[in-house]
């Protein structure tokens, strides 16, 4: 069990948590500034260091308006064997007027006989910016085959929210569950072994942005597609998949387009946890 | 027997809603080699059919029928169609149904969906089109959802006939072989959650993504 509850804001020329509340294995490190954008850098931080059987994370984080954080972990999600049951988190993630969060965790690893549901629920403005970005691994067993896990569930679901009304922007629904079948081939994982995915919602998203990072995947080696979503309420979202057989290939991509948002949106240089 | 002729003339290949332009991906598994016969159509549709029409048509058709708010679903589904173009293709067919519908076997049901698109308050996607007007008939849900998804596996494989192409007979046998599959749909659509619904297959995603920026495109999706 664990729980997180951690309330951004702007304060002079920074941003900085306002509210912060942890119980059980979820803590955060103290922050820090990469940079002099006032973005703020929280490490979420797990000490048990696994997610076990009937284990159960509830994330609350809310940028309020104008304020700036980036929200990483300090290493991989490992969830272990979760006989009969599963392990489960749950985020709430609010962003305010103008608000803006990456959310950057690492790759996220289902061992021999893990099951494991993430639901990400995001309520944003029409002025808020998101870039969400995750890798799943295959979860290598001990004798070395990959796909020995149950079942992973990551759900996110996109609302954007105006003073008329709430419209569901994105519902992304990721399914994939080895024992019902062969998950390798066609369709599913298509030969790779790894996935990343990346989900940015902001006003100036459009289509020549998704053409624009849909180019940037060929210089990886990842098979790799980019959509936008719905419109709603004035802001779009975009999806990017990509397939790919290491962390490290996966992890580039997602680097080079998140890099260029930053660029491109803030004038950030590229991000640099300096974790390894 | 009050509803089989029309569940027939709403789920025949001839029902002008414009399927005979769609792939939802297949054609990019055509370009890129993976796909060039029988055997590997075959493959293809039966994890169209298992994964993406289970979980997000059938699913939509079963909702529906239980009661579901059809602006919820309509909304639902045009949030998890990610890949733009069969977001389009869903609601493209939608829109066409709907027309005939209300030509054909017009109901309050339908009228209030028609009206509910006309108004911009929903997209009408063709999954909650066909539920409605296959509801108004009387159809039971279970045959319903095996009509829906075999009239796609039909026409998926007519499209497929054309592109790879097969031949007139070995669509058959792909058909034959997709009984399995629609069958195992309708059984598992009705014991999954709400939690299930959209869920998706990565490649199956990546392929009907990419085929926004293939060059030459036989199919609008």
């Amino acid at each position: 069990m664990g729980e997180l509850e951690l309330r951004v804001a702007v304060r002079g020329q920074r941003s900085v948590a306002v509210h912060q509340y942890h119980q059980g294995a979820l803590r955060v490190l103290r922050p820090h500034y990469l940079d002099d954008s006032g973005q703020v850098c929280y490490v979420v931080v797990n000490p048990g260091g696994a997610y076990l059987g009937a284990d159960l994370f509830l994330l609350d984080v809310e940028v309020g308006d104008g304020a700036d954080l980036l929200l990483t972990t300090q290493s991989a999600t490992k969830v272990y064997r979760t006989p009969g049951s599963f392990a489960e988190q749950r985020m709430d993630l609010r962003l305010g007027e103008g608000a803006r969060l990456e959310l950057m965790p690492d790759q996220l690893i289902a061992y021999r006989e893990a099951s494991y549901r993430q639901r990400t629920s995001v309520t944003v403005r029409p002025s808020s910016s998101l870039v969400m970005a995750e890798v799943v691994t295959p979860g290598w067993s001990p004798d070395g085959a990959g796909f020995r896990y149950q079942e992973i569930r990551l759900r996110n679901e996109i609302r954007v929210e105006t003073d008329e009304g709430t419209h569901l922007l994105a519902l992304d629904n990721l399914l994939i569950r080895p024992p019902a079948g062969d998950v390798t081939g066609l369709g599913f994982m298509e030969g790779y072994s790894h996935l990343g995915s990346l989900v940015v919602v902001d006003a100036r998203v459009d289509q020549a942005l998704a053409d624009e990072l849909h180019a940037l995947t060929a210089g990886h080696d990842a098979l790799a597609g980019v959509s936008l979503t719905r419109p709603a309420a004035g802001t779009t979202g975009l999806v990017l998949r990509a397939l790919s057989n290491s962390t490290g290939e996966l992890n580039s991509l997602l680097a080079g387009c998140t890099n260029l948002l930053r660029e491109r949106w803030q004038g950030q240089g590229p991000l640099n946890l300096r974790k390894h | 027997m009050s509803y089989q002729l029309a569940l027939q003339q709403l789920v025949d290949s001839a029902l002008p809603t414009g399927a005979f332009a769609h792939s939802f991906g297949f054609e990019t598994y055509l370009e890129r080699g993976l796909v060039f016969d029988e055997a590997g159509f075959g493959v293809w549709l039966s994890a169209f059919v298992s994964q993406q029409l289970t979980y997000s048509d059938g699913l939509a058709i079963r909702f529906l029928y239980e009661g579901g708010d059809v602006v919820g679903l309509d909304a639902a589904l045009s949030a998890s169609l990610l890949p733009r173009q069969v977001r389009e293709a869903s609601t493209k067919m939608g829109l066409r149904l709907l027309e005939i519908g209300a030509e054909v076997f017009p109901s309050a049901e339908l009228e209030l969906y028609r009206d509910l698109v006309t108004t911009g308050r929903a997209a009408g996607h063709q999954p909650l089109a066909f539920a409605v007007v296959a509801r108004s008939l009387g159809v039971p849900l279970q045959e319903a959802l095996a009509a829906y998804l075999f009239a796609t596996a039909t026409s998926l494989t007519q499209n497929a006939v054309r592109a790879i192409p097969l031949g007139q007979n070995a669509g058959q046998r792909v058909l034959r072989k997709a009984h399995d599959d629609v069958a195992a749909a309708v059984e598992r659509v009705a014991h999954l959650t709400p939690d299930d619904f959209g869920a998706v297959i990565p490649g199956l995603e990546i392929s009907q993504m990419r085929h926004e920026r293939q060059r030459a495109r036989m199919f609008m999706s």
